[in-house]
């Protein structure tokens, strides 16, 4: 497809180049000076590593693996947030449990492992929407680096710690409701 | 001066050559330096960034980011030297120097102050005394042959996009070293000499500044100093958009630190033409018989504020395409200066 370039028609005063110059000198001029008489804090840019930034309500950073108040992860395995992915980042294993506790009611199954592969993930919430259980949510930690691939793969126990620190939660790395496999043959 | 040339066991003349040779090779050196820094924070300030700021000393001082200037050289020295398989390693190795060397060399015959009479001895503050016979000719004339160093650097790295690059910055210096030296015939003209003393001793108040006289001639000479020094919006040399890198494409650590530098060397060289040429030299605006230390710092002074243009005009302007550049340089610039010149000397036969 041919691209059609506008003609702009310059005048005199406009062609001979010099004020045009002079009027756009001024312009940088000014911001030279704005941004010199700007207190560093009030710049536009932000020094990332010694300042971070707060990202805006909506943004979409790394999951979280919500927990009931006894720790127990609420996530039960359903594969919604699988299915509903469309990186196909999420692989879930699913772990069958017997032992009710209070607030999980009547949930007999829970992942045994759940892993994100944040290389893959794009971020678009689709799993927060899908999950039926309000299990995972991305919030607002943008920092995610790594120096192997394998450091970019998030298991469970990651996710379910994402925001202890900043939340006042204590970090857990073991489940604390009892997970007694079935016996088999009984209902 | 002659206290000083006896603690040496020199003779005052000799004494005051090495102090001028210090003086002349340092200050455009130590100038350019310094300029590698502005023009990053410079260019920060205008994009309103903050620009470079992390190198500290000990991880503490940062002084506004000079410390970058440190930082470049040490990793320049350090880096791996990379000659490219098929280059030509000697023009590849000379390349930087041929470009490195001219640079400095222009500053040599600009007075950068007044020359004064000490016990009966005429001490001149430029490098090449006055009545050498070149004048100003002579920063003209290496000024152009800095451009062997950039076609060189671009031939020897057997890089098509180099060559590329070298061929449009020979092109231009063509098309704008004509125009450019038609300006400055005119102001050889008028001034009735074309040693820098002479053309300065000229220029002895502000309305006798050239840059009045000749306006347009400034304005062509200013034009044709970019193109000379190879800064956008003429630098066509090494426009990155479109010839990856241009000359110094192959180029790494300390060769390539040489390259930049005779740019920067370059700038501080044409800012001290300009001011010589057309903006009274040392003359201090407004003082009739300046101190010598004055004169020196109102060179100075002035000399930085062109630098500072230079960067100011770099960070404002895009670049020119190269038929618009050809354009400018035969169908305005030279028109221009022709028509300057022959203003000028139409009057200078009508009243003398």
């Amino acid at each position: 497809m041919a691209v059609v370039v506008k003609k702009v028609e310059l005048n005199w005063v406009d062609r001979t180049y010099v004020i045009p110059v002079l009027k756009g000198m001024a312009i940088t001029i000014g911001h030279f000076f704005r941004q010199i008489f700007t207190p560093s804090r009030k710049r536009f840019t932000v020094q990332y590593p010694d300042w971070k930034r707060e990202p805006a309500p909506g943004f979409r950073g790394l999951h979280e693996l919500k927990r009931f108040e006894d720790g127990s992860i609420k996530c039960v395995a359903c594969f919604m947030c699988a299915e509903a992915c469309p990186a196909r980042c999420i692989t879930i294993e699913a772990d069958e449990f017997g032992d009710l506790n209070r607030l999980q009611g009547f949930a007999e199954k829970r992942p045994k492992n759940f892993q994100i592969d944040m290389l893959r993930c794009i971020y678009c919430g689709m799993c927060e929407e899908a999950c039926p259980k309000d299990a995972i949510w991305l919030r607002s930690d943008y920092e995610q680096a790594s120096y192997d691939r394998l450091g970019m793969l998030f298991g469970k126990w990651d996710l379910m710690n994402t925001y202890a620190d900043k939340d006042g939660k204590a970090r857990i790395t073991q489940d604390p409701t009892p997970s007694v496999p079935r016996a088999p043959g009984k209902a | 001066m002659e206290h000083f040339a006896q603690l040496l066991h020199l003779s005052p003349a000799m004494a005051w050559m090495v102090v001028k040779l210090i003086i002349a090779f340092a200050a455009p050196l130590v100038l350019a330096a310094v300029l590698t820094w502005v023009e990053r924070r410079g260019a920060a300030m205008i994009q309103d960034r903050i620009g470079p700021n992390r190198a500290a000393i000990l991880g503490r001082w940062r002084l506004l980011g000079l410390v970058q200037l440190a930082a470049d050289g040490i990793k320049f020295f350090l880096k791996e030297d990379l000659v490219t398989r098929d280059a030509n390693k000697t023009l590849f190795w000379l390349a930087p120097f041929m470009a490195f060397v001219p640079a400095m060399m222009g500053f040599a015959v600009i007075p950068f102050g007044r020359s004064f009479v000490e016990n009966g001895t005429a001490y001149h503050l430029s490098l090449l005394d006055p009545g050498n016979g070149m004048g100003m000719l002579y920063p003209m004339a290496i000024g152009s042959v800095a451009v062997y160093g950039i076609l060189t650097a671009s031939w020897s790295s057997n890089n098509k996009w180099s060559i590329l690059g070298g061929m449009r910055s020979s092109a231009q210096m063509v098309s704008y070293e004509i125009g450019m030296s038609v300006a400055v015939l005119a102001i050889f003209m008028t001034t009735g000499g074309y040693d820098p003393h002479q053309i300065i001793a000229a220029q002895d108040s502000v309305l006798h500044w050239n840059v009045v006289r000749h306006f347009f001639g400034f304005l062509v000479f200013f034009t044709c100093m970019f193109a000379e020094t190879n800064r956008l919006p003429f630098d066509f040399a090494e426009g990155e958009s479109e010839i990856v890198a241009g000359f110094h494409t192959e180029y790494g650590s300390m060769k390539f630190a040489l390259l930049q530098l005779s740019e920067y060397v370059h700038i501080v060289v044409a800012s001290s033409l300009i001011v010589t040429l057309y903006f009274g030299g040392w003359q201090v605006p407004f003082v009739k018989d300046p101190a010598v230390l004055l004169s020196v710092l109102s060179f100075a002074g002035k000399v930085v504020f062109f630098c500072w243009v230079f960067i100011w005009i770099r960070w404002t302007l895009p670049r020119f395409r190269f038929d618009q550049l050809m354009f400018l340089g035969w169908k305005v610039m030279l028109p221009l200066s022709l028509a300057n010149l022959l203003v000028h000397a139409y009057f200078m036969h009508r009243w003398g």
